[in-house]
């Protein structure tokens, strides 16, 4: 899985067992097409690359994925599957995004046997995959505030100019840079539960606080703050407790 | 994850033993700053001594694991900081030492300048300080008044203004200050003297909390620089002044970073030394700090390997420095939260970790203007959002 060399001057991104990680990985690819594309084109990535053929969902059956994902193979609950005709698909909500269209779905199955499902190592990578994603998405919200404020006007300026939205936005790029330093060369397995769910709710921080400067255009149907409310339910369908 | 290599490694070991005896110092040096003179012999002060002379101005520090560093990257130097400060902030910074005037004179100085200033640092133990800091203007490099202007008899300059918030300035043998001999950004301009020179007038002023750093106020009088002085005498003027300035603590400003990262590793680990039957919910916050701390200590690495790599890539340097400092806040008061009423009474070191902590804000630009760099590598591209951290390209 993830690869490439990352060595500068006395620093090196290591995974778990001290191996030198891969500069393009799984997770750049799902970062930067999260980042460019949004939130359906990134979910893509990580299905093909990790749960090919299988529908993933959280622990209690919850998941967010592009249009039509939800009924495209076996199910993989938390790490076990089973047919689609064995369970029962609810659709939730539906999401008509700027990055392509996403669905909310609840899974409820059978029994499962654990033994049937990917590893728990590769539900581990998914986890970590869709901090990567969530990532990924904010970056791009950050990128998304900068063009919408150079364009607003305040005054002989621009809100952009102005000392507090300076100030917001570099506060939310410090955490940003933060929480990808500690992404660097994490491996699956070394992101608990608990360091994954502070890392969503760090994102989601992160997230509010960059549509606090979009002001009212944050509440829009079809804009940045829908797809924001949808990157929160992807955190949420996967929290561990 | 983010690892150190070997050699890195092997500093940081030697710098957390060495650092016992910082601590053992720690609540002596806060009660009296001068307490330090008492401590030069320590293994980490020897080291702080001479941390910035290049090996080959005649710097042998002592071979740690059969390497010697002096303490000319930044890397290194957030390694020593960080031990050093998580041991004690105070002490680190009370210790005398080439530091931040350091970082100028490897920056600035001509070889006739460096040779002089190393070799007066390595005869003896030297205090030196960095006066850039004014009283009406804060550190605004470009808004410097002190003045620097020809003598009226062709010798050298004459240095006229203040300074404030300056550590060990009225301890300081060497004196690196920062004043204007012309407009623009490339009025500005750094000068070197030995104190006590005439003219020249510090005391320290009374400071809640950092108390080793003897922060103080200079007066400036008439003070006659001679020519051999000026540092940067030999490069173009772009080169010098604001340019030198913002080099300069690009370079250092990591360091401060890891110094708060140490303060908030202090008092995590305290916490876990002194509360050794956490409910569930303790242990989960504990843990949810480490975490915490980990993840900007990764960030200041990444940040001191950037400068180390060009020098004017300070950006990482600033979000990592507006990082650390609000997490020694956190860290700090959320540690007395485990020790119940009166924590910070009956915790002493506790309570001067959350009064050092806040010394984190300010030093080397407040978190504001830390911020307002940040931004500015946003609108002008300079952070890369698909390599933002181009020291692991």
């Amino acid at each position: 899985m993830a690869g490439g060399r990352r060595a500068g001057q006395g620093v090196t991104a290591v995974d778990g067992a001290g191996r030198a990680t891969l500069g393009t990985t799984i997770w750049s690819r799902c970062h930067r097409a999260a980042r460019d594309e949004g939130l359906a084109a990134a979910i893509d990535v990580l299905c093909s690359e990790l749960l090919p053929g299988l529908v993933p969902c959280g622990p209690a059956g919850h998941s967010v994925l592009p249009a039509g994902v939800a009924l495209g193979g076996r199910v993989w609950l938390d790490g076990v599957t089973f047919g689609a005709a064995a369970g029962r698909m609810r659709l939730l909500a539906a999401f008509d995004l700027p990055g392509g269209p996403l669905e909310a779905v609840r899974w409820t199955g059978p029994a499962a046997d654990p033994a049937a499902g990917p590893n728990d190592y590769v539900r581990a990578e998914w986890v970590l995959g869709l901090v990567w994603l969530r990532l990924g998405w904010s970056e791009g919200l950050r990128g998304h505030c900068l063009r919408y404020l150079r364009g607003r006007r305040t005054g002989d300026s621009t809100l952009l100019q102005q000392q507090l939205v300076k100030g917001s936005l570099a506060d939310v790029t410090a955490e940003q840079l933060e929480i990808r330093a500690m992404l660097l060369g994490c491996e699956a397995d070394r992101l608990t539960p608990q360091f994954a769910d502070e890392l969503h709710d760090r994102i989601t921080v992160a997230d509010r606080a960059q549509l606090r400067l979009l002001g009212a255009s944050s509440m829009l149907l079809g804009g940045p703050g829908e797809e924001a409310y949808v990157s929160e339910l992807i955190a949420d369908a996967w929290r561990s407790g | 994850m983010i690892v150190l290599d070997e050699k890195l490694t092997v500093l940081r070991a030697q710098m957390r033993e060495w650092g016992a005896d910082f601590r053992s110092a720690a609540l002596e040096l806060d009660g009296d700053p001068e307490a330090i003179r008492r401590h030069f012999d320590l293994p980490a002060a020897r080291f702080l001594a001479t941390m910035g002379i290049p090996l080959e101005y005649g710097n042998e520090p002592e071979r740690i694991g059969g390497h010697r560093f002096d303490g000319s990257t930044a890397l290194q130097r957030v390694v020593v900081m960080e031990e050093l400060a998580c041991a004690d902030a105070g002490m680190l910074v009370a210790s005398p030492g080439p530091l931040l005037a350091g970082v100028v004179v490897s920056l600035c100085a001509d070889e006739a300048q460096k040779k002089w200033f190393y070799r007066r640092m390595l005869e003896r133990p030297l205090w030196t300080c960095f006066a850039l800091t004014e009283p009406d203007r804060g550190s605004d490099a470009s808004a410097v008044e002190t003045s620097l202007t020809p003598a009226a008899d062709g010798e050298g300059a004459i240095l006229n203004g203040a300074k404030r918030y300056v550590g060990n300035a009225a301890r300081a043998q060497i004196a690196v200050v920062f004043a204007r001999s012309g407009c623009g950004p490339m009025g500005l301009t750094a000068v070197m003297l030995e104190t006590p020179a005439d003219g020249f007038q510090a005391e320290p002023l009374g400071m809640l909390g950092l108390r080793g750093a003897r922060i103080g106020a200079i007066t400036l009088e008439d003070v006659r620089i001679a020519e051999k002085g000026f540092l940067g005498r030999h490069l173009p003027p772009i080169r010098r002044g604001l340019w030198a300035f913002v080099q300069t603590f690009n370079l250092l400003r990591p360091g401060v970073a890891a110094i708060a990262v140490g303060i908030a590793r202090a008092a995590h680990d305290y916490v876990l030394a002194n509360r050794l039957a956490l409910s569930p919910a303790e242990a989960d916050r504990i843990d949810a700090l480490g975490r915490r701390i980990e993840g900007t200590r990764e960030l200041v690495h990444l940040a001191a390997a950037a400068v180390d790599a060009d020098t004017g890539n300070g950006h990482l340097a600033s979000a990592a420095k507006l990082r650390a400092a609000a997490l020694a806040e956190e860290v700090t008061l959320a540690a007395c939260q485990f020790f119940g009423p009166g924590a910070r009474a009956d915790h002493p070191l506790l309570d001067k970790w959350v009064r050092d902590a806040r010394a984190m804000e300010f030093l080397e630009g407040t978190s504001n203007m830390q911020r307002l760099n940040v931004f500015q590598s946003l609108q002008t591209r300079k952070l890369s959002s698909d390599n933002p951290f181009p020291v692991l390209a």
